[in-house]
């Protein structure tokens, strides 16, 4: 753990320092000797810093949800965005900014978040009754409730949208495509804390979730009473999604992503792959957010559309991957 | 057709033999409408080896969740060493019993040592000890030069000694210790194992249950059941129809009522137990 987890935060604050400092402003080391100018700083403190923290933060929390998800769903190809999750809570905001705008004269950002989470929280439980039966997930059943999950949330998001006027037609447009741009440092807190207490309270689970691993029934025999676990592992990486969601909009693929290669590199043990994807995933982040300001500068790509387009391919290598070892059908039964 | 075997030894129960038991009294399972087991009562005796037969569908398994406490009987009581299994929390049965089950499935790529140790921690022993006990169930199980493979590499039968070994780990006595007052539930175990396997475990077996260790498993193998069980318990549809040592159930007659087979048995003068020969004429 000590060493993959140091190097993980070493590479971490390479990339985070990088982040800060390149943009439409760069800044030299020679800025910092000779003290930063007004202007500087206002881009150091409000714009570029609460970026970097937020993507580095939302990057973790993607992971870690997406660690949680893999646990409940027994599989490793359980991915917030994947399997609708991301965009039933794209959903509820959306829903809270354009129909609360009827009730109150402001929607509050706790608004929008506490309607992401229940959403995520609902879509949750029911593609988990959908596609668990007797303590046994069929993967095929997941991936493809996650399909419709997915075009029924983006359709009704696409719905409201035709009843918004300007100003909330763009600010839904965002959450579909996934924007760091634009963050205040009371957004970065609020999803910072809330990223913090899911985690650590996923943190407390690891034994019990390394032990539903191998089935209900087996963590029944180990000793730990799977009901409460499910539950809480649920409610934790639903209020990772929301809140996320709310701030950032969908950005897919990092708790797939991320994951996946920690468990290459350390095995399945929850010990290690919950705290190692978090650092991951907050590394992926930051280097995607410097990725997609840079490449084409000044025009700025939508952080969730980058994602999508480095992880689509990704998640299409990972299945020719399997079914080269085990065959199509492996798909269907405990496979993967 | 029932089929009635006299219990042997005495009826008498100190309390201290009681602590050393599991005694089944009069339980239904009921599920969807389907009775699977029906006013099933028995006792289990710790430091032997009990076999559970019958056919598909006979309510073997359901019995084994039922002692395990997976399932909660519809109605009916488990006392588990003189108390209540209600009584008992998940962590505490955990502790003093260890289940293998049919099937497992496990999609995430552990170490067969990793998955070992996922068993070990539930025992919460000292680093040092639990070490040693890793290594000793894995000799057991013949899986030491295998240790570092993926679980998900390997053969059917090689998961199964990974996962027997898991549980034997969740069981394992602490230093100086004997199996006294632990339990090991099996469903199946020789499914998949090839004979090489079955055979060196089935002399583990024997030696922990001379230790102590209760052991009660499912099994269709009914020439190893003649070599290995202390006492039979032959389940039909749901009900008991025959109780008893191995070498008064395991008779031409009562198995050809309740299993259908046609069957052979012989008695092994030198072991003093049946030998049994399934045939197809």
């Amino acid at each position: 753990m000590r060493l993959p987890a140091m190097w993980l935060m070493l590479v971490l604050f390479m990339v985070m320092f990088l982040s800060l400092m390149l943009g439409g402003f760069v800044f030299w080391p020679n800025d910092f000797i000779q003290g930063l100018s007004a202007q500087q700083s206002l881009v150091l403190w409000e714009i570029r810093l609460p970026r970097v923290v937020l993507s580095a933060v939302i990057g973790a929390g993607l992971a870690v949800s997406g660690v949680a998800l893999q646990a409940l769903f027994r599989n490793p190809l359980a991915e917030p965005g994947l399997i609708g999750v991301s965009s039933s809570a794209a959903f509820g905001a959306v829903f809270i900014i354009v129909l609360g705008s009827f009730f109150w004269q402001e929607v509050a950002v706790w608004q929008i978040s506490g309607a992401a989470f229940l959403t995520a929280c609902i879509s949750t439980a029911m593609l988990y009754l959908i596609a668990t039966r007797r303590g046994h997930t069929d993967v095929a059943l997941m991936l493809l409730a996650g399909v419709a999950f997915n075009a029924i949330f983006g359709a009704l998001t696409q719905l409201l949208l035709i009843f918004s006027d300007d100003s909330q037609l763009r600010s839904a447009l965002f959450w579909m495509m996934g924007s760091l741009a634009n963050l205040s440092w009371w957004s970065v807190s609020v999803v910072s804390a809330s990223v913090a207490v899911a985690t650590m309270g996923l943190w407390h689970l690891v034994k019990p979730m390394n032990a539903f691993l191998l089935g209900e029934r087996v963590s029944l025999q180990m000793g730990y009473a799977p009901k409460w676990l499910k539950w809480q592992v649920m409610g934790w990486s639903a209020l990772i999604v929301g809140v996320s969601v709310s701030a950032v909009g969908v950005i897919a693929f990092v708790g797939l992503v991320v994951p996946h290669m920690i468990r290459l590199w350390v095995g399945a043990d929850h010990r290690l792959v919950l705290p190692l994807s978090a650092l991951g995933g907050a590394v992926l982040l930051v280097l995607a957010d410097l990725l997609a300001r840079q490449v084409l500068y000044p025009a700025e790509l939508p952080i969730g559309l980058l994602m999508a387009l480095l992880g689509g391919p990704f998640f299409l290598l990972l299945l020719l991957n399997k079914r080269q070892f085990k065959g199509v059908s492996s798909l269907q039964g405990k496979g993967f | 057709m029932v089929v009635r075997v006299p219990l042997n030894g005495s009826p008498t129960l100190c309390n201290d033999a009681q602590l050393r038991m599991i005694e089944v009294h009069n339980l239904c399972v009921v599920r969807e409408n389907q009775v699977l087991l029906n006013q099933v009562s028995c006792e289990f005796e710790a430091g032997n080896i009990h076999v559970i037969l019958g056919q598909n569908g006979a309510g073997k398994s359901t019995l084994l969740n039922c002692l395990s406490h997976e399932i909660t009987p519809t109605k009916g009581q488990i006392i588990w060493q003189g108390q209540p299994l209600e009584h008992y929390s998940y962590a505490q049965l955990a502790k003093e019993r260890g289940v293998l089950s049919q099937s497992n499935e496990l999609a995430f790529s552990f170490t067969v040592q990793a998955l070992i140790s996922l068993g070990e921690e539930v025992a919460q022993r000292s680093k040092k000890h639990a070490e040693k006990v890793i290594a000793t169930v894995l000799e057991v199980c013949d899986l030491t030069s295998l240790q570092h493979r993926d679980y998900l590499t390997l053969s059917g039968g090689e998961k199964k000694r990974t996962h027997l070994a898991r549980v034997l780990a969740q069981i394992w006595p602490e230093e100086g210790e004997c199996f006294s007052g632990k339990w090991l539930f099996l469903d199946e175990w020789t499914a998949s194992l090839d004979i090489k396997h079955q055979q060196r475990l089935g002399r583990y077996l024997k030696q922990w249950a001379n230790q102590g260790l209760g052991i009660i498993m499912v099994l269709h193998d009914i020439t190893l059941t003649a070599q290995l069980a202390d006492r039979c318990l032959l389940l039909s549809s749901g009900k008991i129809v025959a109780d008893g040592g191995v070498c008064n159930v395991l008779q031409a007659p009562v198995l050809q009522q309740t299993l259908e087979m046609s069957v052979r048995v012989d008695m092994d003068e030198n072991t003093n137990r049946p030998v049994v020969y399934p045939t197809l004429f």
